[in-house]
């Protein structure tokens, strides 16, 4: 059965025709076509699918879309303009691209909204603190090495732009 | 991908509007769903309706209470009040909680990944369903085993004789929370009552709470330790992220002024299908200064330690590890 | 966003300096070398001068993958797109007496089944051992083996027809254990090959080189050991997906084509066209995105004949997406190993003989098993000196997922044992485990014992590294008990000599295109799944035509518009695909440097193509930009396309049977320090760093070289540790069940278990590798299990001649210790 539900993701508002039992992957996934959450484990084991939920980083493999009603969803996609200008990747995707932070990249969605969230609570977070802020999202590639390089220059670049009052 | 049944979800703003929708036998509640999304994709539970409980105000806070779930300043304070729908995160990072009752901030603090602590539920927790190797498995896998005990079948896979389910209780926060004294109250719509949760827990891995189907855990209290407690919490797990433990070790002990043990409470989980608490302690603790009992203590919580092949790490080992970890957890309360 | 600008680093001498003679003709000199042979710069060992290779740069795609805006296969919806699922065995070992699909047919919404009596004709990735159907017809032989498949318009009603189909098996007896598939004769998982043969076995490898037992007898230490490897998989975050798409009618006449997350999709296209009896030509295979890979994506799966088969049935375009459990039983990781090691030595540490034994448990179907069960011998000669050299193999079918290449092919496995035994004969002679394994350096530019060609080899210089970056003299059998450290070495292929299937044909192929604008189009078939080898050809591009990198374009891994190549793995892709780039690009870039020449009147060994611009080396004001030099080039020569190819040389291997698998055209080298701390009281191990130095002969992008090195140590490490492909017996549940098949309770490391990683880049500049480079990507894995089990003999003086270290094992293996040191300790009591 279908139901007509309102979900605000990235700061659009969208209304679609979702099956009562879908997860808010499937809906963001193969209802709305935005196909940047990853699904990996099919039951929030992985952390490829991590969205954020009012600014929560929220495995939404097992999230019933019904939660996401009255929400404010961020995906990877509205990363992009958040904390930079209209278009502009966040800090962080831009540095995981010069750190070679994402190798296959299928974790990668997830992994940037674990650590786009630690970097809102925290522009100076230890490595200790990525670690734990990372420890919901498996990847396969990496070795973790060049994520944690990519989210201290990231870091590092909120820092300087808070410092310059960009982007607040 | 693993696929949902078909259900209707429910999101209910109020509380007794809960209450009624659960009197539907073909209901259940979901609060985090941590546990019951992925139970459902393997087809253990197939309700027809599905009740969110995140939407409810009466199921949220934290904060002090007056010994009778009233909230009260700190002055008054006896307890500390939990709504059922706080999440693990917030519990974990709760300063009442921190300062109060460090071990439960703990617990909380270790249950699975970040993620799953920012939608999983305290209630949710202490409503957590048993595990087992033969049961949280798909669809597919059980039907291929012949099913057991727990769901759908008639054998249990690990004992392979009676007819008793040992699945593992596995959350994290009950052992704390029992070491403390909490109870719980359950609301219905027949009614409230309150439990306290040394009676919650029920030795049947099928269901292994006294909840009925129809109740719902509205927010959990734990009164107010005394200066001399101290607690901790143990988590025995491979991995240190993720996984549910292997071995879980809670402890409270109240000291006097001289440092000698006036109570201690200690529980043992994630070996059968309720957390154990390890029986007899009163009388090798009370009196002695803590530091010269914990060899003494550790040996009755290993004797009463018997863990089965429901989890797939050497049982042996698990059970080895149940006296270090006592030590550990002494020691450093010490 | 820019990337950085390629700078002209090459120093033109001043002109009126009398020291350094003519100039016109030393720069001739110095630039004609990789001008003018037209060819990879082989048999050069000096390191060439560059501009964008050795840089730290973007990836092609990173961006896209940082946005998600990267399309995986599973991202792609087509108009009118059904929903596939595949009917899989509960059974370990079963006949198949019937199918009815009756039911399923005739259910609303479902638009297609097949059954295997559709697809009969069986294959295998190896030539020789084609053991597998797309759906299975008359035998399963695992529980998970796919027996039929349905399409419908969603997934549900899929899931609601498998549940329709009606299969009658009769169970057979299941063999889980390898050794008892070896010596069974009354169970037969596949037919034999001839009367007489065992059909339990897929292949015996049996090989000498050398005197072993002559110089085994005069050795004056033998260290003798039993190990077991236990199998893992390669989990990579992404599922398998395909999608297949049939269209009729038309001048095409019909035509399939089949998005798949495969990493070869040249072998997929011939098995496509083999399986579903369709000519090549007919079938177009598109890899998009891959989420990983290590081996597990590197042949054809269920999914992907399923996918075109429903296609063409239903006349609709079909995805069939695995579930993380399908993943689990599609497998092809590693096979699990039982090994029987002797090691032969003289007094001073030096290797005399070894001789090894393994039993290999290959799973249901033979995969890349027969290639498995040479590996797990052919790599284990270098980077030392082997004087005789024995081993003998044996692969044998079980009834579970079957088993293949991951990371480090059938050479992990031995490795580990090996270089155990190697710190046990360190540990006997009281020798530094790092100074035997100097003393046994085999050097470069040899041969190894069974004829391994080794050219380039920076295996010194990787101890070297390690030694000093670890602290190791102030560290080993320095360190308080319960805290060790370990060393271990090996050495892996830089790509085969042999292609999986025989032909002269040249394993990679690159095409370039440029445009008048100064855009470069690279056209590559080969699959970057992750590895940055997208990356690499651009690089290459742009160093060689001196375009900025971002005018580089790269189009990838479609069998419609880009040339062959032959997958990624085997490591051969940098190397491989690297020198056809360069092949392509030296032959554009002769057509431009002549037609600029001619503009400028001058020789076209002075015509620099370098930071977006055409310059005259000898008169730097002289420039023009680059579009306009391809503009010249194009109003001289037409249009302006090129190819480039590389093919393996074919005569350096062994002359004997099998001497050809092993042969490879470079080998990498690594060495690997572990430093753990074990906790005593529990068996946990902490692994705290490990120092990977790997001779990657030049790093084309040293971040990426470094990814592939940290990515590879994580892996050993999570096998050491944690990981664990096993299955349920007939007294737990029923035989041949999965006992983990999901990323909860398989566990692979989460960022709070991963240790500190340090990457040491050795730079031993290959003779025939692009610009010196040899592979990164699996070399760099083998060292992590030895020196961690090395490590952990370091820290508490227990062997771990048996994986994973979980900490049941240690904690026993530390009880165990403590028993018999207990004994002893009574026994002199009494004395």
């Amino acid at each position: 059965m279908k139901e007509l539900l309102t979900l605000r993701i990235n700061g659009q508002t969208h209304e679609a025709a979702v099956p009562s039992h879908f997860t808010l992957l499937e809906t963001l996934r193969y209802v709305l076509q935005l196909t940047g959450s990853k699904q990996g484990c099919d039951k929030g084991d992985c952390g490829a699918c991590t969205v954020w939920l009012d600014g929560r980083p929220t495995l939404s493999c097992i999230t019933p879309v019904h939660e996401a009603v009255g929400a404010e969803v961020r995906t990877v996609e509205g990363l992009v303009g958040l904390r930079t200008g209209s278009g502009t990747p966040h800090p962080l995707q831009d540095a995981f691209d010069v750190c070679g932070a994402a190798q296959c990249g299928f974790c990668t969605p997830g992994i940037l909204m674990s650590a786009a969230a630690l970097l809102e609570e925290n522009t100076s977070p230890s490595r200790d603190e990525i670690r734990d802020a990372l420890s919901g999202n498996l990847c396969r590639c990496t070795g973790y090495t060049k994520i944690y390089d990519a989210v201290e220059m990231a870091a590092e670049r909120l820092r300087e732009q808070g410092e310059r009052g960009v982007g607040r | 991908m693993l696929r949902l049944h078909d259900y209707r979800y429910h999101r209910p703003d109020r509380l007794s509007a809960a209450l009624d929708l659960l009197e539907d036998e073909g209901a259940i509640p979901i609060a985090g769903g941590t546990d019951l999304m992925p139970n459902m994709k393997h087809g253990l539970f197939t309700p027809h309706h599905v009740v969110g409980l995140k939407g409810i105000g009466e199921l949220r806070g934290i904060s002090y209470g007056d010994g009778e779930g009233n909230a009260t300043g700190e002055d008054e304070a006896r307890e500390l009040v939990i709504g059922a729908c706080e999440t693990l995160s917030a519990v974990a990072a709760s300063r009442l909680v921190r300062r109060h009752t460090p071990s439960l901030a703990e617990a909380a603090g270790q249950v699975a990944g970040p993620q799953i602590r920012n939608s999983g539920t305290i209630g949710g927790n202490l409503c957590l369903d048993t595990r087992c190797t033969y049961y949280n498995q798909s669809h597919f896998w059980r039907k291929a085993l012949g099913y057991c005990l727990k769901k759908d079948g008639d054998v249990c896979h690990v004992t392979k004789v009676g007819k008793k389910c040992v699945a593992a209780h596995s959350a994290d926060t009950p052992p704390a929370l029992l070491t403390l004294g909490a109870v719980v109250d359950l609301v219905s719509a027949d009614g409230p009552r309150t439990v306290p949760l040394a009676d919650w827990f029920v030795a049947d891995g099928i269901w292994n709470s006294v909840r009925r189907r129809n109740e719902l855990v509205r927010r959990i209290r734990v009164p107010l330790p005394g200066s001399g407690v101290r607690t901790a919490y143990r988590k025995v797990r491979q991995r240190k992220s993720i996984d549910f433990p292997l071995l879980s070790i809670a402890i409270a002990t109240d000291l006097g002024e001289d440092g000698r043990v006036r109570e201690m409470k200690m529980v043992v989980s994630a070996l059968g299908s309720r957390p154990r608490v390890v029986a007899g302690l009163d009388k090798i603790a009370t009196g002695h200064p803590l530091s010269d009992v914990t060899d003494a203590v550790a040996e009755p919580a290993h004797r009463q330690s018997r863990p089965l092949e429901n989890i797939i790490v050497d049982p042996e080992w698990r059970r080895a590890m149940v006296p270090v970890y006592v030590r550990r957890a002494l020691r450093e309360m010490g | 966003m820019s990337t950085r600008t390629p700078r002209r680093t090459r120093a033109v001498p001043p002109r009126d300096d009398p020291e350094v003679g003519d100039p016109a003709e030393e720069l001739e000199e110095h630039i004609s070398h990789p001008d003018q042979d037209g060819q990879a710069p082989h048999g050069r060992r000096e390191r060439v001068e560059t501009n964008v290779i050795g840089q730290r740069l973007r990836k092609t795609d990173g961006l896209a993958k940082s946005t998600g805006r990267a399309r995986y296969t599973d991202d792609i919806s087509l108009p009118g797109m059904l929903h596939g699922k595949i009917l899989r065995s509960p059974h370990p070992h079963a006949r198949i007496l019937s199918i009815d699909t009756s039911a399923a047919e005739q259910m609303a919404g479902v638009h297609a089944v097949v059954t295997g009596a559709e697809m009969p004709r069986s294959y295998g990735i190896i030539p020789w051992t084609p053991d597998e159907q797309a759906l299975a017809t008359d035998r399963v032989r695992y529980v998970g083996d796919a027996v039929a498949a349905v399409a419908a318009d969603d997934e549900d009603t899929a899931n609601r027809a498998l549940e329709a189909i009606r299969v009658e098996y009769e169970e057979l007896e299941p063999l889980l254990d390898p050794r008892e598939a070896e010596r069974r004769t009354d169970v037969q998982i596949h037919d034999p090959k001839k009367p007489g043969y065992n059909g339990n076995i897929t292949k015996v490898v049996k090989l000498e080189f050398g005197e072993v037992d002559g110089e085994m007898d005069a050795a004056d230490v033998v260290v003798e050991g039993d190990y077991f490897f236990e199998g893992s998989t390669h989990t990579p975050i992404e599922p398998h997906c395909a999608v297949g798409l049939w269209e009729e009618g038309g001048i095409a006449g019909t035509r399939l084509t089949v998005w798949s997350s495969t990493q070869v999709p040249h072998y997929l296209h011939r098995e496509l066209a083999r399986v579903l009896e369709l000519e090549a030509a007919r079938i177009r295979v598109i890899q998009p995105a891959v989420g990983g890979g290590f081996g597990g994506k590197s042949e054809p799966f269920d999914l992907e004949f399923c996918v075109a088969k429903l296609a063409m049935k239903s006349g609709r375009p079909v995805k069939i997406l695995y579930t993380r459990e399908e993943v689990f039983y599609a497998h092809r990781g590693r096979h699990p190993f039982l090994m029987k090691y002797r090691l032969g030595a003289d007094r001073e540490g030096r290797i005399r003989a070894v001789d090894n034994r393994a039993l290999l448990d290959g799973g249901a179907y033979a995969s890349f098993g027969l290639v498995t069960a040479y590996y797990s011998g052919q790599l284990l000669p270098a980077p030392y000196e082997i004087p005789a050299y024995r081993f003998h193999s044996t692969r044998v079918y079980t009834n579970k997922p079957a088993c293949g290449p991951k990371r480090g092919h059938g050479s992990v496995q031995p490795r580990f044992a090996f270089e155990v035994q190697l710190d046990k004969l360190a540990e006997r002679l009281d020798l530094d485990p790092i100074e035997l394994r100097r003393r046994n350096f085999m050097g470069e530019d040899r041969r190894t014992i069974n004829e391994l060609r080794v050219t380039s080899n920076g295996f010194l210089q990787c101890l070297d590294a390690v030694e000093r970056a670890s602290g190791w003299k102030e560290k080993h059998r320095r360190l308080p008990f319960g805290r060790g450290v370990g060393v271990a070495g090996s050495c892996y292929i830089s790509g085969t000599n042999y292609p999986i299937y025989p032909n002269e044909m040249p394993q990679s192929g690159i095409q370039i295109q440029v445009d008048r604008s100064g855009r470069v189009t690279v056209f590559s078939g080969a699959s970057d799944i992750g590895q940055g080898s997208d990356s690499m050809v651009a690089y290459i591009a742009a160093e060689e035509l001196g375009v900025p990198l971002e005018s580089v374009r790269v189009l990838t891994s479609d069998t419609d518009l880009t040339p062959v190549d032959l997958g990624a793995y085997s490591s051969r892709v940098t190397f491989m695909l690297g020198n056809a780039c360069i092949d392509a690009c030296r032959k554009m870039k002769a057509l431009v440097q002549q037609a600029v020449a001619e503009h400028w009147d001058a020789k076209p060994q002075r015509v620099l193509l370098a930071g977006g611009q055409a310059m005259d080396g000898l008169d730097t004001s002289r420039q023009m930009p680059i579009a306009g030099a391809f503009n010249l080039a194009e109003a001289k020569y037409g249009t302006l396309g090129a190819t480039g190819s590389y093919n393996t040389p074919k005569d350096v291997h062994g002359e004997y049977r099998g001497g050809t698998i092993g042969a490879s055209p470079a080998y990498s080298f690594t060495a690997h320090v572990a430093e753990v701390e074990v906790d005593p009281e529990t068996g946990f191990v902490d692994v705290k760093t490990i120092w990977v130095a790997h001779d990657c002969g030049r790093a084309l992008n040293p971040a990426i070289v470094e990814g592939q090195m940290e990515g590879s140590a994580y892996m050993g490490f999570g096998e050491a540790l944690m990981e664990q492909q096993i299955f349920k017996d007939a007294d737990h549940g029923r035989a041949g069940l999965h006992d983990a098949p999901s990323l909860l309770d398989y566990r692979i490391p989460t960022s709070l278990d991963t240790p500190e990683l340090a990457s040491l880049i050795i730079e031993s500049i290959d003779p025939e590798g692009p610009y010196g480079a040899k592979e990164a990507g699996e070399g760099p894995l083998h060292p992590s299990i030895p020196a961690i089990a090395n490590a952990i003999y370091d820290a508490v003086g227990v062997r771990m001649d048996s994986m994973p270290f979980s900490p049941p094992r240690v904690w026993k293996a530390i009880q165990a210790q403590k028993e018999m040191e207990g004994r002893e300790g009574k026994a002199v009591a009494a004395d």
